[in-house]
């Protein structure tokens, strides 16, 4: 079985991200493989375990998701492949899934694996948005996959409990928190995936206009939230603190007992 | 001239932090308030393959340049300050002379099994009556026929209550003072080898350090390690800049992590109507902080950089470990200036920071040996 990972570098969860002045975005120089994706590598190498085959990470952008396919190669992938291009540094999620269904119908994948959404702009779009552009299905944020030669059940938590669904490949599967527990590298990996050559696609090798990846979707500005307004400190007897504390939540809730 | 490291060492970089963030540093503070060693990790960090990072392939390691692994001792370094000390000594100091010297039936029973974290492995240099004056030690090496008997006293033994085996420094002639000095392979189990009295330390909890009985030891002739007897000061001078360009990076790793912690502080507390991130003399204590991390961190990183070279580098390695350590002394001093009140309270992080630090002090000589050395070099002739 071929199964293909999608993977994104975002930045690391103790990176400084600041709203400048201007309505852009400071962010500092600490980057990460993104934490649903490496729960979606994870998997795959897991189902790669059971039944043979190989998984290959992809990854689109402009140049800097090198590390997360190393990270991939670390973990055990057999090969990576960065789309990368220079039309791509401006694209949205809709421009990179087109780059990466591209790829995709190239490599010719049974199953998909991507994380369920990134930790930098949260919008969870490229997964389905691949799936859609190369007509397959797909299933969202997954908690339990089983593969059964070209059969697959996927369970997802709703709310209340939990949904399972069945299909046949090749399909998308989005992972979330639950489904397999990442591994850590062993440091012998992680030399050779620093090491690794990279194999690279530019979309004039996938046969994609640039223009078809420029953004359909514009940030105007980043703002900062607003400043909270000061805290109040109660003053007196607890017992006067506590009528005026509530005197004020009434007040506050329209004067509704 | 090229500062900049390669896209290899930070991708290696940005794994040894992932690595740290998600093993070790969930567990500093339980570590550190228990003071046990944490057994599930060294397990853990061994199996990652961690433990050979310096020595030779065919023992179980990576062959590692030096920049590769202190970049490795750096990441390591913004975790559990105890947990390094017991994976540094594992590393370096306890494996070094095994590997350099040990011949391969040694090494496939002691160096394989201390790179996969099963025998944990320590290094004698102190004493009760010496440390930093290594002419000092008292711990004697005497040929007996085909064996040493070794007698003397250890103390303040990283990994010693808790160590499989342990590389000795004493000497085969008193009189011949610095040139007197060998080391001697020392195995747990040995008659007339104790454990002795284990030390309740300010910081570095969680790294069992204690003292180590040698009567009447009797070792193999091979476990002495070495080409010749009283040549084990020279036999140092190696492992001991590793030792201090370690040290020094660990020092900017903790003022760092303390600087952090509190710049987080800084930005949320408010006084006078404003956080006390905009006030000048609070914004100073960054500012000195940062220029003097940069200034250590570039330092040392050269100092690595020499010795993967072959250059020459004791006295540089020593004045970038007195720089960075003293320049970390300041900024976890600072970190609990900024928290105020809460910096003396052991609900806050950096009290930690303040007491870890402190075992940088010692650690690869003493500040007022170092700068007497540099000193008396400086004004030779």
């Amino acid at each position: 079985m071929k199964i293909a990972v999608l993977v994104k570098q975002v930045p690391d969860h103790e990176a400084l991200v600041l709203a400048r002045g201007d309505g852009t975005l400071e962010i500092e120089d600490r980057w990460a493989t993104n934490f649903f994706d490496e729960i979606a590598i994870e998997q795959a190498l897991r189902l790669e375990a059971v039944q043979g085959g190989e998984v290959i990470a992809l990854s689109a952008g402009a140049g800097r998701n090198t590390d997360a396919l190393r990270r991939a190669l670390a973990m055990g992938a057999d090969g990576a492949i960065l789309v990368s291009d220079p039309a791509l540094a401006a694209a949205d999620g809709l421009g990179t899934a087109r780059a990466l269904a591209a790829c995709l119908r190239e490599l010719g994948p049974d199953l998909v694996l991507c994380g369920r959404v990134a930790l930098d702009d949260e919008m969870g779009l490229v997964g389905p948005a691949v799936a859609e552009i190369l007509g397959w299905p797909h299933v969202a944020a997954v908690t339990a996959l089983e593969v059964d030669g070209k059969a697959f059940r996927a369970v997802r938590l709703v709310e209340g409990g939990r949904e399972s669904i069945e299909g046949q490949l090749p399909v998308l599967i989005a992972a979330a928190k639950g489904l397999a527990e990442p591994r850590v590298p062993k440091v012998m990996q992680v030399m050779k995936a620093s090491r690794a050559a990279m194999r690279t696609r530019t979309l004039a090798d996938l046969g994609v206009d640039p223009g078809s990846v420029a953004p359909l979707v514009r940030t105007r500005v980043f703002e900062r939230p607003p400043a909270r307004p000061p805290v109040r400190m109660m003053e007196g007897e607890p017992g006067d603190r506590v009528r005026e504390l509530a005197s004020i939540l009434v007040s506050a809730a329209g004067g509704r007992r | 001239m090229d500062f900049r490291f390669s896209d290899e060492q930070e991708f290696f970089r940005s794994q040894v932090r992932d690595t740290v963030d998600r093993l070790v540093r969930p567990k500093v503070r339980e570590i550190d308030e228990k003071d046990v060693f944490p057994r599930d990790l060294w397990d853990e960090m061994a199996r990652l393959g961690y433990f050979g990072l310096r020595h030779e392939e065919r023992w179980g390691g990576m062959g590692a340049d030096t920049v590769t692994s202190m970049i490795f001792f750096e990441e390591l370094a913004r975790g559990s300050a105890g947990f390094f000390m017991s994976v540094t000594v594992q590393m370096l100091m306890g494996t070094y002379f095994i590997g350099r010297f040990g011949s391969d039936a040694m090494k496939e029973r002691v160096l394989a099994p201390a790179i996969e974290g099963r025998k944990v492995t320590c290094i004698c240099f102190t004493e009760d009556q010496s440390g930093s004056d290594l002419a000092g030690t008292r711990t004697s090496a005497t040929r007996d026929g085909d064996s040493w008997i070794l007698n003397g006293n250890k103390q303040w033994i990283t990994n010693g209550p808790i160590c499989d085996v342990a590389t000795v420094m004493a000497t085969t002639d008193p009189k011949a003072g610095l040139k007197g000095l060998s080391f001697f392979l020392v195995e747990d189990g040995m008659e007339g080898f104790r454990k002795g009295q284990v030390f309740h330390k300010l910081g570095t909890r969680g790294a069992p350090t204690g003292e180590l009985v040698l009567d009447h030891v009797k070792v193999p002739a091979d476990h002495h390690l070495g080409e010749e007897t009283g040549k084990g000061l020279e036999y140092s001078t190696d492992i001991l800049n590793h030792v201090r360009v370690m040290t020094g990076l660990a020092a900017c790793s903790i003022a760092e992590e303390a600087m952090r912690d509190a710049a987080g502080f800084a930005r949320g507390r408010v006084a006078f109507g404003s956080p006390i991130a905009t006030y000048q003399l609070i914004r100073e204590k960054f500012g000195r902080h940062y220029a003097k991390r940069e200034a250590a961190r570039t330092l040392l990183y050269r100092v690595a950089w020499m010795i993967d070279q072959g250059l020459e580098c004791r006295r540089e390695a020593m004045a970038a470990k007195w720089f960075a350590t003293e320049a970390c002394l300041e900024s976890v001093d600072e970190a609990t200036r900024i928290y105020a009140g809460n910096g003396f309270s052991m609900e806050y992080a950096p009290q930690r920071f303040f007491r870890d630090a402190r075992f940088l002090l010692s650690g690869g000589g003493t500040h007022e040996v170092l700068l007497n050395f540099l000193g008396s070099q400086y004004l030779r002739g």
